[in-house]
């Protein structure tokens, strides 16, 4: 891996590589050019997961002609880059990818192994576990109130969009000041929640980062993984498996439900 | 070409999450919540997640203000300390010692708070110390 870097970075191949490095006891995303490819021994393969195809998407914006390596830790980073492309964030010919994948650090895996839930939360919310089958299982008034238990508990850092590789976009509807108000915790619930959801439809990948980041252990990838399953079921559809557009990049002809005013 | 990731530690409150501060062109761009640290464990609240931004704010403090005549001039450090010495005296002089009183931070370091308390006690010659972890 490291050969194949240094080589790919002296021969002009990549002018960056996005990598890990272990500083002081963290293996942290890390940048590999020519001017620092003595550093490229140091190159590790993270077990902590990043969004190393995010942060491609920043370098990317600044300066479009620059080739770009990309270590793919685990097979989610490939999916994110397949989305990634079908958005026109990155441009497939500027990218160079190394295959490193740890089956430990999969996402799917990490579903494999429930963390201990508190018996307040077995009762009251939703378990990071569950399939959405799980959740079908209770009785429509117990699906409601488990999923707003665990809204209600949004601190509204922001961290599902932030952390998430596919989202993107300049101007976000979680920040839209007549969908979600600022100034009021929770947010708006579920509509906080349930606009992300929406937006994830077609793009999310399952790769857990938000799960993984919010603070509030909502199990936000239960909620996407109930998405998918409609993406699948009625657009045929299966996302990040191929770099094809997804069925909601396109516009339809008109709308059909009535605007409704926001009540203030 | 200066890119990177500086691991920090969040100074807006007692936390102390450890964060990434993301470098892209020599530009700080966004901030990441460090996944290993054992503070966080690879999560933000909305502040630590925006600290890129204060850096950046056109509104930073990057020097002293000294409140002349009601407004606020910019002034140099060593002019700004010495002014402040003067007035602390001339309370003192006036008032005693306690009547001065030091608030040090969760948002500082255990030395950086010990200096404060020692400031406190030995050189203005007051046992009023706080601090805001326990407002
Ligand atoms: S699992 Fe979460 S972070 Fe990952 S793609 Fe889906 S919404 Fe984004
Ligand atoms: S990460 Fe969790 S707490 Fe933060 S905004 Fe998202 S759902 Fe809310
Ligand atoms: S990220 Fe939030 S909780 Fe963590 S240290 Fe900063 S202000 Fe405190």
């Amino acid at each position: 891996m490291q050969a194949q870097v240094e080589q790919w970075l002296k021969e002009g191949n990549v002018d960056i590589f996005i990598g890990y490095k272990n500083v002081d006891g963290h293996v942290i995303p890390h940048f590999f050019t020519n001017e620092n490819i003595d550093e490229v021994k140091d190159l590790v393969v993270g077990q902590a997961h990043y969004s190393l195809e995010k942060i491609a998407t920043k370098v990317a914006a600044d300066h479009p002609d620059m080739k770009i390596g990309i270590l793919l830790a685990r097979s989610c980073n490939q999916q994110a880059l397949h989305v990634l492309y079908g958005w026109n964030q990155l441009n497939p010919n500027q990218i160079q990818t190394i295959e490193a994948y740890e089956a430990s650090s999969d996402p799917a895996f990490d579903l494999e192994q429930p963390e201990p839930v508190s018996s307040y939360k077995q009762k009251m919310g939703l378990e990071k576990s569950m399939a959405p089958k799980d959740v079908e299982a209770f009785d429509q008034q117990q699906r409601f109130s488990r999923w707003m238990y665990e809204f209600s508990k949004c601190i509204k850092c922001y961290g599902c969009r932030n952390i998430c590789p596919v989202c993107f976009c300049k101007e976000c509807s979680l920040e839209h000041k007549d969908l979600v108000r600022a100034g009021n915790l929770p947010p708006e619930i579920p509509i906080f929640h349930l606009v992300r959801a929406v937006h994830m439809a077609g793009r999310c990948i399952d790769c857990g980062l938000c799960e993984e980041a919010c603070p509030a252990d909502i199990p936000l990838r239960l909620l996407y993984r109930k998405v998918d399953e409609i993406v699948v079921d009625v657009f045929d559809y299966e996302t990040g498996t191929s770099p094809d557009q997804s069925p909601f990049s396109v516009l339809g002809e008109k709308v059909v439900l009535d605007p409704v005013p926001i009540n203030e | 070409m200066d890119y990177k990731f500086v691991p920090s530690v969040c100074p807006y409150c007692g936390t102390g999450c450890g964060v990434l501060f993301e470098v892209i062109d020599g530009k700080l761009v966004g901030t990441l919540p460090n996944k290993t640290h054992p503070v966080n464990e690879g999560k933000l609240c909305i502040k630590g997640w925006n600290m890129h931004e204060f850096v950046n704010s056109f509104m930073r403090l990057k020097q002293p203000l000294v409140k002349t005549f009601g407004r606020f001039m910019k002034t140099e450090w060593d002019e700004a300390i010495k002014i402040t010495a003067d007035r602390f005296k001339e309370i003192i002089e006036k008032h005693g010692p306690d009547s001065i009183g030091v608030l040090v931070s969760a948002k500082i370091t255990n030395e950086e708070n010990y200096l404060a308390q020692k400031f406190a006690r030995a050189v203005i010659g007051t046992n009023n110390v706080d601090h805001c972890a326990r407002l």
